[in-house]
């Protein structure tokens, strides 16, 4: 079973205070049986008490005047220190002499009940008394002897209302476990679910939990902070691996600029000055030297574009849509499988995202070719509500699982990771799905934001 | 009657070239040569010829927007494109631009001469680097059905394979199977490749294709 905080505390508190209840009580109870014991002796040693001072002074003919001086005695004694109350009746029910307060002894006594005991009688107010009657020798009167449940049982065990202490207890502890649960566990919960779904170097948590109990507060600032210094790292770590990829880019496109202006020029015209001095030949025979320099300065040209086009190829100042079907068709003549293209017309996509979608679709159609074994290849790039997407599909092998590029990347495979940078260099993402036998799809989502031409962060001189 | 032309190469020496390959011919006219778009631009306007040769990247102007604007200015100048990179991609939109014709500047003075003799007497021509059968020059294509041809042309102006599909009343595979009978058709690796095969051997016509 899973130790959840809430379930401890829950026992913390609650186990706690019912065992001090429940200890407590069966203390009280025992107590309580106990002076109930002691009430019962006592009422009937006193009531014997008396009822045998009175035999024996009567016998003495002291008659009524001792009765009146005792009782002065236990007066004194009941009004300071003594609980309870004595009275001598007479065979009707008559109160004699009595300490003070007695007066309810004659309510209480009646003559069925037996005497030389001690008996438990309640009140006609629900009172309980403890109450012993002695026969008083021959006088023909009786002793009663009472004391009060009340007086004698002190307030904890007057107090019988048990269930009430209960429930007052369980509210206390709930409201404590509610306490908890809205300060420290609930807090730490959504603190845990935040932190744990939190992209790292992405986003931040919430700074503050104003619910939570200060250490969890605490906490939280410590997570905050920890999570804005790495979201700055992954910033500049970002902007490092950004004008990595842009002085690369830009000087890609300067040695292209360069190969295209100068060598292929300069090729170009030496072969039509080589075709031109062939032409000039009196004998009107080329000869072979100047044929094999011009299949040699043709060949240099072919690779001089081929190379330049492996740099940077200067048709991407064409626009996304002719660049794409550019590409298509050399991949398709390059790599020997069908590329079809469907792109929306008109979106004039900023350089950089022009740049970003022809190198992902170059590594991806690659990868359909060489991995995915695929005869076709579908890309497909088109306007949705906040972003401008570009799919492309093959009809490969596929593969099982999830991608994870960062493994890929380790192992040496920077292909899909270079992909991935790229999308998140430009603002967007990508997404690759696959089924094994059902080909591949690689789903680019730029935001509309940073996708368009004007949005083209100042390039460099 | 000789062809008047006018070339603009911001490269010297390929300019030097290609001029010594149009004085080869006796009925050619080299009446202006520009280094840059704008002087081109200029020369063109007041030189009227019947052809001009222009490189795509070149300085001030690009070849491709300076011939949007001779279409409407000069219409009686037939431009040709002249330049020293292979994209298909830079051949449609020299097309779309109203340029008559696409040449390398790799090509032999004997096709340099064919294609402005062409483009002068209203032509179309593509250099056969660009747009070259996959067969080889001894490929003839065969006639598109009238259902092929339609094809091509929405394929040519850009709808994919579904609006096809959607616009003529057929299926996408249909669509597809008409496609790839196209290419096999025209020795055509790709749609691209079909449209301007198919501009080359005359199956459709510059207009139908890029209306």
């Amino acid at each position: 079973m899973k130790r959840h905080l809430l379930i401890l505390l829950t026992v913390a508190i609650l186990v706690p205070s019912f065992a001090a209840l429940v200890i407590g009580g069966a203390g009280m109870i025992q107590h309580k049986k106990a002076i109930e014991v002691v009430a019962q002796s006592y009422v009937k040693d006193l009531a014997q008490n008396v009822a045998g001072q009175i035999e024996s002074g009567w016998e003495m003919g002291r008659g009524f005047a001792r009765l009146e001086r005792m009782m002065r005695v236990h007066r004194m004694n009941f009004d300071f220190s003594m609980p309870g109350w004595v009275a001598v009746v007479d065979s009707g029910g008559r109160l004699l002499v009595s300490t003070p307060g007695a007066d309810i002894l004659a309510n209480l006594w009646r003559r069925e009940l037996p005497v030389g005991t001690a008996v438990d009688i309640k009140s006609s107010e629900g009172e309980w008394f403890t109450l012993a009657a002695y026969p008083a020798g021959e006088t023909g009167w009786f002793v009663i002897a009472a004391v009060s449940w009340n007086d004698l049982l002190g307030p904890m065990l007057a107090f019988n209302r048990w269930p009430l202490f209960v429930g007052i207890t369980g509210f206390l502890g709930l409201l404590s476990v509610y306490a908890l649960w809205r300060w420290l566990v609930s807090p730490l919960r959504s603190l845990e679910s935040e932190v744990s779904v939190l992209k790292w170097g992405r986003e931040v948590p919430e700074e503050d939990d104003p619910r939570a109990v200060f250490e969890l507060r605490r906490l939280r600032q410590v997570l905050y902070q920890l999570a804005l210094s790495a979201v700055e790292r992954a910033k500049l770590m970002r902007r490092y691996v950004s004008d990595l990829v842009q002085v690369q880019e830009d000087e890609r496109s300067r040695l292209a600029r360069e190969i295209h202006d100068g060598p292929l020029q300069d090729v170009t015209a030496l072969i039509q000055q080589l075709r031109l001095a062939a032409s000039e030949l009196q004998s009107g025979d080329p000869g072979t030297r100047l044929q094999f320099a011009e299949e040699g300065a043709v060949q240099a040209v072919r690779e001089l574009r081929a190379l330049c086009d492996e740099l940077s190829p200067p048709w991407l100042d064409l626009g996304i849509e002719q660049a794409l079907h550019e590409l298509a068709g050399r991949l398709s003549r390059h790599l020997g499988l069908s590329v079809e293209v469907e792109a929306e017309g008109d979106l004039s996509l900023s350089r950089d995202v022009v740049l970003a979608f022809f190198r992902v679709v170059q590594e991806a159609v690659h990868n359909s070719a060489r991995h995915g074994q695929a005869e076709s290849v579908t890309i497909r790039l088109f306007r949705e509500e906040n972003s401008v997407a570009l799919e492309i599909t093959d009809t490969g092998k596929g593969f099982e699982g999830k991608v994870d590029v960062e493994a890929l990347r380790v192992s040496g495979h920077r292909g899909l990771a270079n992909m991935s940078e790229r999308m998140s260099l430009v603002g967007g993402t990508l997404d690759i799905r696959s089924v094994p036998g059902g080909g591949t799809t690689i789903r680019c989502l730029v935001p509309t934001t940073s996708a368009f031409a004007g949005n083209d962060r100042p390039r460099r001189p | 009657m000789s062809i008047r032309i006018v070339l603009a190469d911001d490269h010297p020496l390929t300019r030097v070239g290609i001029r010594d390959y149009l004085l080869k011919e006796a009925d050619f006219e080299l009446v202006g040569e520009a280094s840059d778009g704008i002087e081109a631009g200029e020369l063109i306007e007041s030189k009227r010829p019947d052809v001009a040769l222009l490189d795509i990247r070149m300085p001030g102007e690009s070849g491709v927007s300076l011939a949007r604007k001779i279409r409407s200015s000069v219409p009686g100048t037939a431009v040709m494109m002249l330049t020293s990179y292979d994209a298909q991609q830079y051949v449609l939109s020299s097309l779309r631009a109203g340029a008559k014709g696409f040449v390398l500047k790799t090509a032999t003075p004997e096709e340099l001469a064919r294609a402005i003799r062409i483009v002068a007497s209203g032509g179309l021509y593509l250099d056969s680097e660009v747009s070259r059968a996959m067969e080889g020059p001894a490929f003839s294509p065969e006639n598109l059905s009238a259902r092929e041809r339609e094809v091509l042309l929405e394929a040519a102006r850009g709808l994919s394979s579904k609006e096809i599909a959607g616009k003529l009343y057929i299926s996408e595979r249909t669509v597809q199977t008409h496609l790839g009978s196209i290419y096999d058709k025209l020795g055509a690796k790709n749609k691209t490749e079909a449209m301007l095969l198919a501009l080359k051997y005359g199956v459709v016509s510059l207009e139908e294709l890029l209306e």
